[in-house]
Parts: structure tokens; C-alpha cells; sequence
């Protein structure tokens, strides 16, 4: 397996780059949290597409960075369950607080 | 460096402990912690003196891998320093949180436990991407502690992971642009080779937005106040005095060992003038806020400012004092914090508000808790002997040897009167005895008196000065 040709890496460090960027602009501007946290994923996928396009400047690719990305993908998997379960009770709480339970605003 | 080991293990096996063992009632789970954070400590203490005898800086590449791909796990003074402040406030937060009427929640124990390892784990970590690895469990630990206030805090605790969760991955893109550029991750060999590029320059720029953001410094904080306001006290005050610590115990890594020094010297003023702008702008927002906590938080972000004053002066001038006024500060305010917290919490529980003005006539309704918020109040304004003041002393000295250093004075001056103004803004309520918030009928004074406790530990660290300041003095790392 050769190494890919600098061309093709520079497009995929490219789709990388743009899905960064769009990652960040929903995070800015998105207000719904579970949107938000679809950003941060969008972003992340950026970072590690960057990732395993440098991975492949070389023959045989870079182990080291295939390693990173395996080790990022479960950290933004769990943290993304985390943010999903969390996002959800927020919700529930503050719609609890709305249809006027007492319990939920007890200050 | 084992007991260095031992200090990182020690809270891990509290956690698995409570978290596994059988019949774990929350009084048995805080024993196990407490204890774990009393062995840390005292570990801590051991790496601390044999590192400072040594006086070499220890590695250990984990697993035996050679250089370079190994994890590579550094022990210096300064690390072994924070190891033993982390468990420090660790102990203190875990004993108020056992002995205070107001509870932190059942899962507070486990929390802080894996809170203390992975805080411990970036103290010791030198290498780019097990840092940002620390840095994920630092915020997972620190959100769902956040969510211990109950349904009320689920909404400050899912924004606090949005952020947090897009500051580690700006992070991790910076760090792997390094990578890419230099086919390491290794702090040391990163320094050797590190060179003024393009490239480098964005992969520090993302680095230091990602870890500004983490660490809520001025212009990125504004996720701070909701968050560190919204935990319960015990909380509050791990995530000031410690948590934002971590990021900017990175940027300080970055900065001075791996950022070129030409460059760091060009960026430096940039980061010192933002710290000046935090002071006074977070300092503002601390004297307007009506309520006890949201004051608490806002002097964390203005009080963070000095830390990054004396960072971008540390990169600007690359003299050693701006490096002890550095973690002076970090450790001072993160004592104070600690103790400000823990009052507020007192207070605001005990006179069953949170507003400020509920604090009338504070100095006869809850008198230790009032004394300790003042004690530590006055450490954050720099009076002597506190730590405050010792921190402040370091910073000023160079300042003020050289007259076109000057106008950094100033904005040091700025920042300690508006201290002065919104810790003062506290006190003169609490001594209006005229139309008292009603007494405690059945005081619980046990959680006022451990909220003194670490405020009197930062007046203390005055005896320790020349110690402190030799055993940073080691400079770099």
C-alpha cells in the first residue's frame, strides 16, 4: 500500500478543516442543546479526519494517530451519552417547573 | 516518584472502593475518601521532599515503552507542589461536606475521588494528548458534581459540558497540528524541537482558545458563575480552587516548553493584558451581582486574571519570579476560594437566602462563617501576611523595579481595589445590625468553623513563604 498522493491529503485535510468550521458555527449559533451537541460531534469528526489524513502522509500510515483517534472516539462517545442523558433531565426539570409543580421551584 | 504514584493512586482505590464495595451507606463511602485524601496528602508530601532533596525533575515512561511512544509521566517540584495542594483542598472540601448540615449529595464521595485522580493524573502528565485525556475526566467529574444540586443545576451542568466538551476538541486539534509537525506528543521532546512556523502558530493559538475556554479565563469565562454557582458549597469550592486550575497548569506547559521563546515573548503582553482585563471586568461583575454565590464565581474569574497577569509576564520577560508569582497565586486563591465557598454556603443556607442583602447583620446571626468569608476575602485583596499578599509581593517586585513596567501596576492596583470594593461590599452588610436577617435558633457550627479552616491555612502560608518561594524557585519546570 502506497501512500497517498499529497493532492488527495490536502482534500481531506480540507473536508476536515470544513467540518470544523461548520462544527463551531452551529455551536455558536444553534440555541437547542441536542443541536449543539451534534455540533461538537460534527466537530470532533474534523479533528479526527484531520487525524487520519496526517496518519496517511506516511507508508504505512502512522499507528500513533490511529491510536489517538480510537482513544478520542471513546472518549466523545461516552461524553456524548453523558451530555444526552444530562440535556434530557434538564429538559424534564424545567418542564416539570413549567405545568406548575410546586416541587420543582421551591425557592 | 512512587510516592508521587501512591498520592495519584490512593484517591482511584477510595473510588473503586466505595463504588464496589458492599453495604456503601454515604457516611462509610465518606470515611473511605477522607481517608484516601488524608493518604494522598501525605504521599504527596513524601514526593515533595524527595524530589526538593534531589532537586532533579523524575520521569517515568509508563508501560517501559522507549521514548516516543511511551506515555511519559514528569515529577517536578512544582508537580509534586500541586499534588499535595489538590489533596489539601480535597480533605478540606471532603470534611465540610461530612460535617456541614447541608448536604453535597450521596454521590458527592465517588465523585471527588475520581475528580482528585484525574486533577493528580494532569499534574504528573507530560505529554500533549494524556493531558487532554485528564482534561476529559477533570470535566466529566467536575459536570456530574455540578449536577449533585439537583434538577435545578441540570441546565448550568449540560451547558458546562457543551463547553467543555468544544474546548477539548479545539485542544485536541492544536495538539494534533503539533503532532503533525514535530511526530511527537512528548512535552520534553516537543521543547527540543519546537520551531516558529505557521503551523505552530495555529496549533497554539487553537491550543490556548481550547484551554481558555476549559479554564474560564477572561474573554471565555462566561460559563463560569452559572456553573460554579449552581453545585452545592463542597463543590464550589473544588471547582475554583482547583478544576480551572488544570487548564491553565497546561497553558503554562505549553507556553513555557514547547511554544518557541521568541514567540511566547510576542504573545505574552497579549495574555498579561487579558488577565488585567479579567481583573477589573470580573472584579465589576463580582461588586454588581445581587446574589452571595454569583459574587463568589465572578471573584474566581477576576482573581484568575492575576494568575494569567503573572503567565503572560512569566512569557513576556521569562524571569523566574513571574513563575513563583504564578502558582503563589494559584495556590493562595485556591485556599481563599475554598473557604469563600464553604461560607457563602454556610450562610446562604443558614439565613435561607441567596441574596446578598440577606446577609444583614451577618456578623451577629452567623459570626464564624461571616469571619471566615472576611479572613479569605482579605487574602484575595492581598492583605498581609496572607498568601494573597505573598502571591502580590512576588508579582509586584519585578514590576516595580522598572519604570516602563508601570502601567502593569496599575492594573494591578485596579484589580486589588475592586477586591477590596466587593469583598468590602459583603462585610458592610454583615456588620448592619439594623434590620438583622433573623438568627439560627439552633446553630450548626461545625461547617462554619471548617469554612474557616482553609482560610486560616492561606494566612499560615505567610510562615511558609521562604519555603514556597525556594521550592519554586527551581524555576522551568
Amino acid at each position: 500500500m502506497s501512500s497517498l498522493a499529497a493532492n488527495s491529503i490536502i482534500l481531506y485535510l480540507l473536508v476536515a478543516v470544513a467540518l470544523v468550521m461548520l462544527g463551531l458555527y452551529g455551536l455558536l449559533v444553534l440555541k437547542d442543546p441536542i443541536r449543539r451537541l451534534i455540533a461538537i460531534n460534527i466537530m470532533g469528526s474534523g479533528t479526527f479526519l484531520t487525524m487520519i489524513a496526517f496518519a496517511r502522509r506516511q507508508d504505512p500510515p502512522d499507528p500513533i494517530l490511529h491510536a489517538l483517534v480510537v482513544t478520542g472516539l471513546v472518549v466523545a462517545i461516552s461524553a456524548t451519552a453523558f451530555a444526552l442523558r444530562l440535556i434530557l433531565a434538564a429538559r424534564e426539570s424545567r418542564e416539570a417547573a413549567a405545568s406548575g409543580s410546586t416541587e420543582a421551584e421551591d425557592e | 516518584m512512587n510516592d508521587a504514584l501512591l498520592s495519584l493512586v490512593t484517591p482511584l482505590v477510595a473510588a473503586l472502593i466505595v463504588l464496589t464495595g458492599p453495604a456503601m451507606t454515604p457516611r462509610r463511602a465518606s470515611v473511605v475518601v477522607l481517608l484516601g485524601s488524608a493518604l494522598s496528602f501525605a504521599a504527596a508530601l513524601l514526593a515533595l521532599q524527595t524530589v526538593t532533596a534531589s532537586g532533579a525533575t523524575q520521569t517515568l515512561n509508563l508501560g517501559g515503552w522507549e521514548d516516543g511512544l511511551a506515555i511519559r509521566l514528569r515529577l517536578s517540584p512544582l508537580s509534586a507542589l500541586l499534588l499535595a495542594f489538590t489533596a489539601l483542598i480535597h480533605l478540606l472540601a471532603g470534611l465540610y461536606a461530612r460535617f456541614s448540615r447541608f448536604a453535597s449529595g450521596d454521590d458527592f464521595w465517588v465523585l471527588s475521588a475520581f475528580l482528585h485522580t484525574a486533577l493528580a493524573a494532569l499534574w504528573l502528565s507530560a505529554d500533549l494528548f494524556n493531558l487532554y485525556i485528564t482534561l476529559e475526566l477533570i470535566g466529566l467529574a467536575a459536570v456530574a458534581m455540578v449536577a449533585l444540586s439537583g434538577p435545578k443545576a441540570y441546565q448550568a451542568a449540560a451547558d458546562y459540558l457543551l463547553l467543555s466538551l468544544a474546548a477539548s476538541m479545539i485542544y485536541l486539534l492544536g495538539v494534533v497540528f503539533l503532532y503533525s509537525e514535530y511526530h511527537t506528543l512528548d512535552v520534553m521532546q516537543l521543547a527540543s524541537v519546537s520551531a516558529d512556523s505557521a503551523r505552530t502558530r495555529l496549533a497554539l493559538a487553537l491550543i490556548t482558545a481550547g484551554l481558555m475556554l476549559k479554564g474560564a479565563l477572561w474573554p471565555l469565562h462566561l460559563w463560569l458563575p452559572a456553573a460554579h454557582a449552581g453545585a452545592p458549597a463542597a463543590v464550589s469550592a473544588l471547582l475554583s480552587a482547583v478544576v480551572v486550575k488544570g487548564p491553565l497548569f497546561i497553558l503554562w506547559l505549553v507556553w513555557t516548553e514547547v511554544a518557541p521563546a521568541d514567540l511566547a515573548r510576542e504573545v505574552g503582553p497579549m495574555v498579561a493584558t487579558a488577565g488585567m482585563i479579567a481583573l477589573v471586568a470580573g472584579g465589576w461583575a463580582a461588586m454588581r451581582s445581587p446574589y452571595i454565590k454569583v459574587l463568589v464565581a465572578y471573584s474566581t474569574v477576576a482573581q484568575l486574571g492575576y494568575a494569567l497577569m503573572a503567565l503572560g509576564l512569566l512569557m513576556s520577560w521569562q524571569i523566574p519570579q513571574m513563575h513563583i508569582a504564578l502558582w503563589l497565586f494559584v495556590i493562595a486563591h485556591g485556599l481563599a476560594k475554598a473557604s469563600l465557598f464553604m461560607a457563602a454556603g454556610e450562610m446562604q443556607g443558614t439565613l435561607g437566602t441567596r441574596r446578598l442583602t440577606g446577609l444583614r447583620g451577618a456578623t451577629q446571626t452567623v459570626p464564624i462563617a461571616m469571619f471566615a468569608f472576611a479572613v479569605a476575602g482579605g487574602s484575595l485583596i492581598g492583605l498581609p501576611p496572607s498568601g494573597g499578599f505573598l502571591a502580590k509581593w512576588v508579582l509586584l517586585e519585578p514590576i516595580l523595579s522598572q519604570p516602563q513596567n508601570w502601567p502593569w501596576a496599575f492594573g494591578i492596583l485596579l484589580g486589588t481595589l475592586v477586591s477590596a470594593a466587593y469583598i468590602f461590599r459583603v462585610v458592610v452588610l454583615a456588620f448592619d445590625r439594623a434590620t438583622i436577617n433573623p438568627p439560627d435558633t439552633r446553630p450548626h457550627l461545625m461547617g462554619h468553623w471548617l469554612a474557616l479552616l482553609p482560610a486560616l491555612i492561606v494566612w499560615g502560608m505567610a510562615l511558609l513563604g521562604e519555603q514556597l518561594i525556594g521550592l519554586l524557585a527551581g524555576g522551568g519546570v
